[in-house]
């Protein structure tokens, strides 16, 4: 029997827990198989009860053995089934954990190209709602179907014995009506699919709305936002109503199906005893099996809407468990060369990239950068400026040509070693929402704790011979960057909390954390995408200032829209759809007479009507 | 390794204290929702006593058949006892779909009410409560938190009523069949009760250990999340992940405790009722051959006793989603009692059609008490006036417009529009006059389109061509097959924040605005296509009124006055010229910035 993908992983989780399943398992059959043995003792003392020529006195002295006994195994049953359900339980309990870290794990490898496919929202209920219905696909699944096989088993073996004939007439129905329920599991496997899909719906509305809340006000989308959400909250609800339709058909199907056997051992089973073949003690022993395979009949349906929901929810935990990772991280470890002196020279050769193939951003991009020089890549929005930067930090691939730093092929480095020597300051200022302190020190805490990277923390503070502690070094860092006097202004300076998204900071503060928190991680690159945008020409220059100190034997490139920066810069690649167009010293270029220069012209005629 | 743990994400937000509702005042608050539909609650209310009834004469009929035909081995007439039993199953089967199904319909409806007018409320407060708010812990009140109010509902929660119902009409059927008999059956009900008691306790305690992790779990992922990029970069992949399983460890043990709980809860009640049927076979004997009661009523005694604990064994089960529901729904109405909104008279006036005239009269404000952002701040900006916002980071440039778009309110002083406190105004009528572009230009999920005209039916097609003609969104709509039907990402995942800014921009043109604000809007887009845009915002600058925040004095160079702050106060106010001859702080910024070209 060959297995498609999923069953083959729902069955992997299941044996990496086998112990805790199978002594369940068992657990399960000794409670089935003591409380089972209760209806016989009932029937046993009935018979006596009726039994002629026996005294009263043996008579209550067997009935109170019978009592007894009774007691005796609901106790023994009782413990059985609290060690069953732990087991069981804590194994679902088991997985959901493996399963959430998996996954958790899977998420920091995969690439911002795949999370651009999948909406936040979408995620998140993937990660949690789903991974919910899949701890139930293996703890209630799991307990049920054991429950039922191993209770019908037993009942059977004593109903088969007592009485064939009524055994045959009370369960014969059950195949019949479970063949006849699969239609209803199959709706009830589509209905599944289709309110976990609106349960997604519902939570991406809720959070683009939640967001977004600064646009949601400013342009009084209040009341088209709540009518949408209105819309999606209907669909799901409705979905929501016709799945549990459904499942209550289900449920009320296996009742039906556990009252016919009832039913059944009451016509059938008193002319039996009118006929002599079964006694009345008999006759209620056997009532007793069939009223105790009724809960198993129903937890049955259970099975079948749990089993569906974990299986359809397994699919979309799938999708993310099982995303290819496209950035991948060679196995070998070839780190880059350490050596004294200028570092990080970047070689672009024949470099081609686009996001999807029908839209080609870079074309045929070959240049150098020397190690320990500063350059800028300006261009037009769009021009490809920012998609050269994160091929450098690989969190994209070319898809043609190569990228060398140091002389070594970038995707033949080990990619978190080379990633912790490149420090990038993104356009989009993101902070955690943690301490500044913690937010500068973010990348020096992997270095410093996290035993799989060979890179030591640095330990030499910036620009400084003196030993720093690390307290001291996040200042420093913070100070290069230029955010030292607008700490003064917080009560509670580098311990300040940063909301969620940097809130409480301005723009201009949020960029200047990012760059501390490249800055100490002691870059042999370090890339400023835009990373200068909301900070005024007078901080600007402040911190190109501190860098110009620090930054000797180190790689800078500056992404840039304003011309504060170029003067100083060593080389300057002017990007121009895709391609480099000029390369050259500030004052080259001028003089050249091609875009940039154009660029600056417009810029300095602004800058001459102003007066 | 240090021995310092670093400090994860997430941990600094450690769930705020529920408000200690009691059960009472939680469920009555649900009552609320749950009234529109109570003619549906009430019906499948009252089919539970007869689903109940329809359950409890089986084991009559029993009775019956035992006594009167199977003991005196004559079944004449036995037909109709078995076709009376037949009755009693179907319609059981019946009844149960038909009710679960009417309160399931109502319940999911309630709830759905429920979310809306959470949804609702949410969109009623002030951005100040989302700076404060993780997103994850929000994003948990709406979905997973309504969610497992819903899996109360599905598991049947509601018919512990119907249970109850059940229990206390065994208890007076037993009664009245043989006082002492039952009271011999009930011995271990109070030991049982006892036993819940405690196990109750237990089990609040666990179930809110749960609920707590859950919710931290769901912000480190949340945050994880966004910042993943970031996390990638520095690395931080393995401490992130090592966080987040920590945290996950945690939440795993408390679901051990809670199963612990559980399952002895479920397993000593079911232990209970079968060692009551070994009670009722110890006394029932002596009984039967006292001949007190018959063989019959000894086996119905049996039936109904088991029947007796299959409710209360599930009770316990339902009792555990009783709690979940009632700690999610604290944690909702916690949501709901939030206040923090901006106030909005009772009845609004209106405001007047055609320009604005602004003002801000001696305003001060702060985010964080005793850290004031603006200082008596007064200012006035006239019909059709172009005025530039000029100072440093943290001048306070951004707080005005927040002002003025009534996103916050002062602590002190008054912002008027045509003369009115702009309080007395429907705060949705009002922004609606402005349109804005901000520093941070978030994209929605949906087309070029739906980003810029925000689905306003009021925004026209016209519009929508005009302002991307203006802004050359329409270029960067062409590189696409698709065109303006192109989707953009979450956060406009595939499109540069000069892109972004673009869209942003041309959402800000096709809403026609009375006020235009711009909010340092020109800072990522390179020299070229700000000029274009420039150029653009010029002509509609001419339209109307117009506030403009920049860091350049290139961005300003359109406004016809020029307000410099400086730490929260109005340094400087005047024309380009007056400002340069003054020689003050604006010069100053100006000698930077004409360097800088040079």
């Amino acid at each position: 029997m060959t297995l498609s993908n999923r069953n083959r992983r729902i069955v992997t989780y299941f044996v990496r827990y086998w112990p805790s399943f199978i002594f369940g398992a068992v657990f399960l059959l000794a409670t089935n198989y003591l409380g089972l043995l209760i209806p016989g003792h009932i029937g046993d003392a009935i018979s006596t009860m009726q039994a002629q020529g026996i005294s009263a006195e043996s008579v209550l002295e067997a009935c109170k053995e019978h009592a007894l006994a009774i007691i005796l195994f609901s106790i023994g049953a009782g413990i059985a089934r609290v060690v069953s359900r732990v087991q069981i339980f804590n194994a679902g309990r088991l997985i959901e954990f493996d399963v959430r870290n998996e996954l958790y794990e899977r998420l920091t490898r995969l690439s911002p190209s795949w999370f651009g496919t999948m909406a936040t929202g979408d995620l998140t209920s993937r990660v949690s709602n789903d991974v919910n219905f899949i701890r139930l696909l293996y703890a209630i699944s799991f307990l049920h179907i054991v429950n039922t096989i191993t209770a019908y088993f037993i009942a059977l073996s004593k109903m088969l014995p007592l009485d064939w004939e009524l055994t045959l007439i009370c369960l014969g129905p059950f195949p019949v009506i479970l063949f006849a329920t699969r239609f209803i599991i199959r709706a009830l496997f589509n209905q599944t699919k289709i309110v976990q899909a609106e349960l997604s719906n519902l939570s991406s509305q809720v959070q683009q709305n939640l967001s977004g809340v600064a646009i949601v006000r400013a342009y009084a989308m209040e009341k088209r936002e709540k009518a949408e959400f209105a819309t999606i909250n209907d669909a799901f609800v409705e979905a929501n109503i016709k799945l549990i339709s459904i499942r209550g058909a289900m449920q009320a199907t296996m009742t039906l199906l556990a009252g016919i056997g009832t039913l059944a051992v009451l016509y059938v089973g008193a002319h039996r005893v009118v006929d002599n073949s079964l006694t009345l003690g008999q006759f209620v022993e056997f009532n007793g099996y069939v009223v105790a395979l009724a809960f198993p009949t129903i937890g049955l349906g259970w099975v079948f809407s749990v089993w569906n929901r974990g299986v359809a929810a397994f699919d979309r935990v799938l999708d993310i468990l099982d995303a290819p990772v496209d950035i991948v991280d060679p196995s070998d470890e070839l780190r880059l060369p350490n050596h004294d002196g200028p570092k990080g020279s970047i070689e672009f050769s024949h470099v081609s990239f686009g996001y999807s193939e029908d839209q080609p951003i870079l074309h045929d991009i070959s240049l150098s950068i020397p190690a320990g020089s500063t350059v800028a890549i300006v261009g037009r929005t769009g021009s490809g400026k920012t998609t050269l930067a994160r091929l450098i930090s690989r969190l994209w691939d070319p898809s043609q040509g190569t990228i060398k730093i140091d002389g070594e092929n970038l995707t033949a480095l080990s990619l978190r070693e080379a990633r912790s020597e490149i420090g990038v300051v993104p356009q989009d200022p993101f902070l955690f929402s943690m301490s500044i302190e913690n937010n500068v020190r973010f990348g020096l805490d992997s270095l410093e704790n996290d035993p799989t990277l060979h890179r030591d923390a640095p330990q030499l503070s910036l620009g400084s011979r003196d030993q720093l502690t690390r307290r001291e070094q996040v200042l420093q860092a913070l100070k290069i960057a230029g955010l030292d006097e607008d700490l003064k202004t917080l009560a509670k300076g580098i311990d300040t909390m940063v909301g969620e998204r940097g809130v409480t900071l301005s723009g201009g503060q949020k960029q200047r954390v990012t760059i501390a928190r490249a800055l100490i991680m002691d870059p042999r690159i370090l890339i400023l995408d835009d990373a200068l945008a909301s900070v005024d020409t007078r901080t600007e220059n402040v911190i190109l200032d501190h860098l110009d100190r620090i930054m000797e034997n180190r790689t800078c490139i500056i992404i840039t829209h304003r011309f504060n920066a170029l003067a100083r810069v060593d080389r300057i690649f002017v990007i121009d759809e895709g391609r480099i167009v000029e390369t050259g010293t500030h004052n080259d270029l001028l003089n050249s007479g091609g875009i940039y220069s154009e660029l600056c012209e417009r810029q300095k005629l602004k800058e001459e009507l102003e007066l | 390794m240090s021995d310092k743990k670093p400090t994860g994400m997430g941990s600094t937000f450690g769930e705020s204290k529920v408000a200690d509702m009691s059960e009472l005042t939680v469920v009555r608050r649900l009552w609320k929702y749950l009234r529109p539909y109570r003619g549906m609650f009430i019906l499948s209310l009252a089919m539970l006593p007869v689903i109940s009834g329809v359950q409890l004469l089986q084991p009559y009929l029993l009775q019956i058949a035992i006594d009167e035909y199977i003991v005196p081995r004559d079944l004449t007439g036995f037909h109709l006892i078995v076709l009376a039993f037949a009755a009693c199953v179907v319609s059981q089967g019946i009844l149960q779909f038909v009710q679960v199904w009417v309160m399931q319909t109502a319940g999911q409806r309630a709830l759905r009410d429920l979310r809306q007018t959470v949804f609702d409320h949410v969109q009623s407060l002030s951005v100040h409560f989302f700076q404060r708010q993780p997103l994850g812990r929000l994003m948990a009140r709406l979905t997973t938190d309504i969610e497992s109010l819903q899996e109360a509902l599905a598991s049947g929660m509601v018919t512990m009523i119907g249970d109850l119902f059940t229990l206390s009409a065994i208890v007076v059927i037993l009664l009245y069949k043989d006082w002492r008999f039952a009271l011999a059956s009930f011995v271990v009900v109070p030991f049982l009760i006892a036993l819940t008691a405690v196990f109750r306790h237990f089990m609040r305690k666990a179930f809110r250990e749960v609920r707590t992790k859950v919710s931290r779990l769901y912000s480190h992922l949340q945050e994880s999340v966004a910042g993943m990029q970031v996390i990638q970069l520095f690395v931080r992949e393995k401490i992130s992940g090592q966080e987040y399983r920590d945290i996950n460890v945690e939440y795993r043990d408390a679901n051990f405790m809670a199963i612990r709980f559980d399952a002895m809860l479920y397993a000593v009640v079911e232990a209970v009722g079968s060692v009551t049927v070994g009670v009722i076979i110890w006394y029932g004997s002596g009984a039967v051959m006292r001949d007190i009661v018959t063989l019959g009523v000894l086996v119905a005694f049996i039936e109904y006793m088991q029947k007796f604990f299959v409710p209360i064994r599930d009770l316990a089960q339902k009792y555990n989603f009783l709690q979940a529901a009632i700690v999610a729904s604290e944690r909702v109405f916690e949501l709901l009692d939030e206040t923090d909104r901006l106030p909005v008279v009772e009845s609004p006036r209106t405001i007047d059609e055609g320009p604005l005239e602004i003002e801000f009269d001696d305003v001060c404000f702060s985010y964080l008490p005793g850290e004031p952002v603006l200082k008596n701040v007064s200012l006035r900006i006239r019909p059709n006036e172009k005025v530039a916002l000029v100072g440093h980071t943290g001048s306070g440039k951004s707080t005005i417009v927040q002002l003025l778009l009534r996103l916050r309110d002062p602590d002190s002083g008054v912002i008027r529009v045509n003369g009115v406190d702009i309080k007395e105004f429907d705060p949705i009528a009002y922004r609606r006059r402005f349109a804005v572009v901000m520093q941070d230009s978030f994209l929605f999920q949906g087309t070029i389109r739906q980003n810029i005209t925000l689905d306003d039916p009021e925004v026209s097609d016209e519009a929508v061509l005009d302002a991307a003609r203006c802004v050359h969104v329409e270029k960067l709509a062409s590189r696409y097959s698709d065109g303006f039907e192109h989707l953009v990402g979450e956060r406009g995942e595939h499109l540069s924040s000069g892109e972004r800014q673009l869209v942003s921009f041309a959402r800000a043109v096709a809403h026609r605005p009375e006020v235009l604000v711009l909010d340092e809007a020109t800072a990522n887009v390179d020299s070229e296509t700000e000029a274009l845009i420039q150029d653009a915002v010029e002509t509609m600058m001419s339209r109307q009124t117009s506030v403009v925040i920049a860091h350049r004095l290139s961005t300003i160079q359109n406004a016809n006055r020029i307000i410099v702050l400086h730490r929260g106060e109005i340094l400087e106010d005047g024309t380009h010229e007056e400002l340069l001859a003054a020689g003050g702080h604006y010069s100053t910024l100006h000698r930077l910035q004409y360097r800088e070209a040079s």
